[in-house]
């Protein structure tokens, strides 16, 4: 009797030592993941990092991801950054940076832009957005024109 | 008030009726044309002239004295020959006022004088110090005709050969805007409508049918005529009225047709002033049709990359030897509307099937092909963003996704634009560039949507452990109840 | 371990006696009875209230409070944070089932007649604790910045603007302004996560206090009746431990709730933009406002809101102040009207409360 009476008193234990921790983790593991701080920190991405500066040559351009939209990252010939909105502003392509010619063209309608993003020949009717690009050591980032 | 009434209609009659009634007492001209000189010669012609007003109606002085020095005094409110901007001045003091030109039973508008100090050529000059153009440089001074009289310098055929004294020169012209063509009547001469003004009819368009009169504007200002989105409407005066139309047997639907069109859409509704109005296809100053192989060139100087791809396809030179009008064939002139994939294929809609009907040919192969590329490539990319909406329904974090779906929009652009090449093989690269990256973004939402799911697991393991909880605290209640 | 326990228990009673207080937990004593049920719902009740603390407080941690943001920092915690959802569609059901609890909880304690003397007081800051979670509610609801938000607050202020006297005056001090704006969220957001709870904890110490000094409430049938025949339990651990198993019960819901029926955002506010159609208030304020929309415009000469308005503030005061007038219950007799009023208005919520869901 007295052993049947502690087996049981240890089965209810056991059954509220574990849910009692099941409780507890269901509570604690989602505030948990809650608090870490998210890959995207703020509401608005105001800032973004381009990579390294030696991983761009002179005469090269990249897109980098900035929130939903592109953004172009050209590195002029001489060495000089620039960052412009890569959404081509006839139909939204994304554009790209023509060697050859030295501006920025879009492949889908043939608009092409300068390197201050001045629609200078095709469809585009307005100019691309610019942003601006800071250095800081080896790392090369963008962000929004206040 | 009647006081005033009557005090003013004696004053009228003093001031005009002699003019009519007295003809004869006019020394002024008496005088000048005894003289037999240019003015008086040219005034005997002169509309102002018929209408009774002799020469002290600008000049001023006291036209009824024979004595010189008496008709022609500061008193008598002589003022000499007007120069410059003071000969604006004596035209407008009846040609700006109702009143005066009512009197003279005129019905012409009152507001030129405003109109032309308004205008670009209201600007200063840079020589005199006036404007650039006063009343007499188009009018002329002392031989002035009415507008309807083919004498005059304003009529309908003579309109270009006066602005063009001006506009033609090249000298003249740098002095105010150097980038200004100054070729715009040899270019006139080309087109249709100056083709037959010069002919002698004053129907078709010249100069102030589309820059105005008085009231020109710069090409950039945006209440100019011919500024890029008013340029459809200007144009349309003549060429969608049916009876001014009717002699010259050509339609008048095409301001319809335009409005319809995606071009017209851009420029009327979205005010793009990028988009193309009437001169960007026909020209403006040498506006005519363009010619059948002219037109992939013309459409080309924007859908440059389809004009090239177009060029170097086969169907430049079948539609050549057949004569067909390039890019008008299939997507129209006026009314040019978006494309879409219909245009594309065999069926009964699409272009193609036009001229490729019989199955075992190439080019019908190549037309079901492309279509079904595109088609599928549709497919994808719908039922790509109908998940990913569900993922985003559902709250989860598909903005990777989605950024794919920007490429895919991408590659449906280029192959709208690689379809001029009518190469199947290049085609199908495209396509399959957007549907690898359509594979790429259902998967990612099927990953969300996994994710969404995988929620409700932990859900249920959460709920399975509190249950527990809840049953042992049961389990204990009862037992310590029980004693 | 244990003595570690013992000896910690004893330093603390040696510093804040204890056992005094071990001594007034056993001794309480909560009486068992057909009706019994009904006092579980005061604690669900503080259970709801705990919840959105720590889910409001969690919520800070991400949203911003103001037109630019707000919607889309509630956006970015739906997507962006992980678990952002659960939290968020935690503090959304358990804000509506808070105030369904605190209802049921008002109207147990009315139709039982609790709030007779000596319980007066517990019931005048129960019905103000009532008013707050309302308020609570209200302020609450703005907060997402969404379309459907920004409009059913415009209607409320607007009503509120039409109380007698102090009308635009308390509309201009909601709103911020002559118009719901930027400004109206600012406020809301600090009245929702700043004034109101702390009122409300105040409201709710002396409530508790209260509830505690006189003990639990016996059934009125069961007063006068000899000690012997009445059954009670322990209020700690038997009643604790049912409370707490009820407490696990409705987290479970809860969760069920929040994981199968996520709080959705909807279209973000545009003040210019015209009110959707068929624009409605939160539930628990339904049954007013389709009061008010029933009323006709005009009534002899009075205007038809401002009498809805009157009548409602009436019967609100009415209802903060029953202990006082029903002096019958305070006497020990029975007050069948009351059971009535209770009865007409637990139909009249519900009736209109539906009319007004269908609507």
């Amino acid at each position: 009797m007295s052993e049947n009476l502690q087996s049981r008193r240890s089965f209810i234990t056991s059954i509220l030592t574990l849910g009692a921790a099941g409780l507890s983790a269901s509570i604690i593991y989602p505030i948990i993941k809650y608090l870490t701080p998210p890959k995207q920190r703020e509401v608005e991405v105001s800032s973004v990092s381009a990579g390294k500066i030696k991983d761009i040559e002179n005469d090269s351009y990249k897109i980098v991801r900035f929130g939903n939209k592109p953004v172009i990252l050209i590195r002029t010939d001489k060495g000089e950054f620039k960052a412009l909105s890569a959404q081509c502003t006839h139909l939204d392509c994304t554009v790209q940076y023509k060697k050859s010619e030295g501006v920025i063209w879009c492949a889908c309608h043939n608009g092409k832009y300068d390197l201050n993003g001045r629609n200078i020949s095709g469809p585009p009717p307005k100019p691309l957005d610019p942003y601006l690009v800071k250095i800081k050591g080896e790392e090369v980032f963008i962000s929004k024109k206040a | 008030m009647k006081k005033i009434m009557l005090l003013t209609i004696p004053i009228l009659f003093v001031y005009f009726y002699p003019a009519v009634v007295f003809a004869a007492d006019d020394q002024c001209y008496t005088c000048h044309s005894a003289l037999e000189d240019k003015e008086s010669k040219l005034f005997k012609e002169d509309i102002h002239f018929k209408k009774g007003i002799s020469c002290n109606g600008c000049h001023g002085g006291d036209k009824s004295s024979e004595d010189n020095d008496v008709a022609m005094s500061k008193e008598k409110g002589f003022i000499g020959v007007p120069k410059g901007d003071k000969i604006t001045e004596v035209c407008a003091k009846c040609h700006a006022s109702e009143k005066m030109m009512k009197s003279f039973g005129s019905k012409l508008p009152v507001n030129q004088y405003d109109n032309l100090i308004n205008s670009v050529h209201g600007k200063s000059s840079t020589v005199s110090g006036s404007r650039i153009v006063n009343c007499t440089t188009c009018h002329t001074a002392h031989g002035i005709k009415s507008v309807n009289d083919p004498l005059s310098p304003v009529y309908a055929t003579n309109i270009p050969m006066t602005c063009s004294k001006c506009h033609g020169d090249a000298a003249y012209m740098r002095t105010y805007n150097p980038g200004l063509a100054v070729d715009q009547y040899t270019k006139y001469l080309t087109s249709v409508h100056g083709t037959l003004n010069s002919k002698g009819d004053p129907k078709p368009a010249q100069c102030a049918s589309c820059h105005g009169s008085h009231d020109i504007k710069p090409v950039k200002d945006i209440k100019s005529k011919v500024y890029p989105v008013n340029i459809p409407a200007t144009c349309s005066k003549c060429h969608s009225d049916k009876e001014y139309m009717a002699q010259y047997k050509i339609p008048t639907d095409q301001f319809e047709k335009y409005a319809r069109s995606v071009h017209g859409k851009a420029l009327l509704e979205k005010n793009d002033p990028g988009a193309p109005a009437c001169n960007s296809c026909h020209g403006n100053h040498g506006a005519a049709p363009p010619g059948v192989e002219s037109i992939s060139q013309v459409c080309g100087t924007c859908h440059a990359l389809n004009a090239d791809l177009f060029s170097q396809s086969p169907h430049k030179l079948a539609f050549e030897k057949k004569g067909y009008p390039e890019c008008e064939t299939c997507h129209g002139n006026h009314e040019i509307v978006t494309a879409t994939n219909k245009m594309l294929g065999v069926d009964k809609d699409a272009v193609c099937s036009k001229c490729h009907q019989d199955q075992n040919s190439n080019g019908y192969k190549s037309a079901f092909m492309m279509r079904s590329l595109i088609d599928s490539l549709d497919n994808t990319k719908q039922s790509a963003m109908v998940l990913i909406n569900e993922a985003e329904q559902k709250g989860m974090e598909v903005s990777d996704a989605k950024f794919k779906l920007r490429d895919i929009n991408q590659v449906k652009l280029e192959t709208r634009t690689q379809v001029h090449s009518f190469d199947a093989k290049k085609f199908k690269d495209i396509v399959d560039k957007g549907l690898v990256i359509s594979a790429d973004a259902t998967a990612d939402a099927k990953q969300a949507i996994h994710e969404y799911y995988f929620r409700r697991v932990g859900l249920g393991v959460s709920v399975f452990l509190i249950s527990l909880l809840a049953f042992g605290l049961f389990l204990y209640l009862r037992k310590i109840e029980k004693k | 371990m244990k003595k570690y326990f013992t000896k910690a228990y004893e330093w603390l009673d040696e510093r804040l006696d204890l056992t005094s207080l071990s001594h007034f937990i056993e001794k309480k004593y909560v009486p068992v009875h057909a009706h019994s049920i009904w006092y579980y719902f005061g604690g669900v009740s503080l259970f709801f209230f705990l919840i959105q603390v720590l889910t409001g407080i969690l919520l800070l941690f991400y949203y911003k409070g103001s037109a630019d943001l707000a919607f889309e920092s509630i956006q970015f915690i739906m997507s962006k944070v992980e678990f952002g959802w659960l939290i968020r569609s935690i503090h959304a059901w358990a804000a509506n089932l808070f105030i369904l609890s605190v209802f049921i909880h008002m109207f147990s304690v009315f139709f039982e007649k609790s709030y007779r003397k000596p319980r007066e007081l517990t019931w005048v800051t129960g019905v103000f604790l009532f008013f707050m979670t309302l308020a609570f509610g209200f302020s609450g609801y703005l907060l997402p910045w969404n379309k459907l938000a920004f409009f059913a607050t415009k209607v409320g202020t607007d009503i509120a603007g039409n109380v007698p006297i102090v009308g635009q005056i308390m509309k201009g001090f909601l709103r911020g302004g002559d118009d719901v704006t930027g400004a109206t969220l600012s406020r809301f957001f600090g009245f929702h996560v700043a004034l109101f709870p702390g009122i409300f904890t105040i409201l709710l110490v002396i409530h508790i206090v209260m509830v505690q000094r006189q003990g639990m409430s016996e059934p009125m049938e069961l007063e006068g009746r000899p000690e012997e025949t009445k059954k009670s339990m322990p209020f700690f651990p038997n009643f604790m431990l049912r409370d707490l198993l009820l407490w696990l019960l409705v987290l479970n819901v809860l969760a069920i709730l929040a994981v199968f029926f996520p709080a959705d955002l909807g279209e973000k506010a545009d003040p210019f933009s015209s009110a959707p159609a068929g624009i409605k208030p939160e539930w628990y304020f339904l049954f007013m406002f389709q009061t008010l929309k029933y009323i006709p415009g005009k009534i002899f000469i009075m205007d038809g809101e401002l009498l809805g308005i009157v009548l409602f503030g009436a019967a609100g005061l009415l209802w903060l102040l029953v202990p006082f007038w029903d002096t019958q219950s305070s006497k020990g007799l029975i007050n069948k009207k009351i059971n009535y009023l209770g009865l007409f208005a637990v139909g009249f919520i519900i009736v209109l409360t539906i009319l007004g869901w269908v609507a």
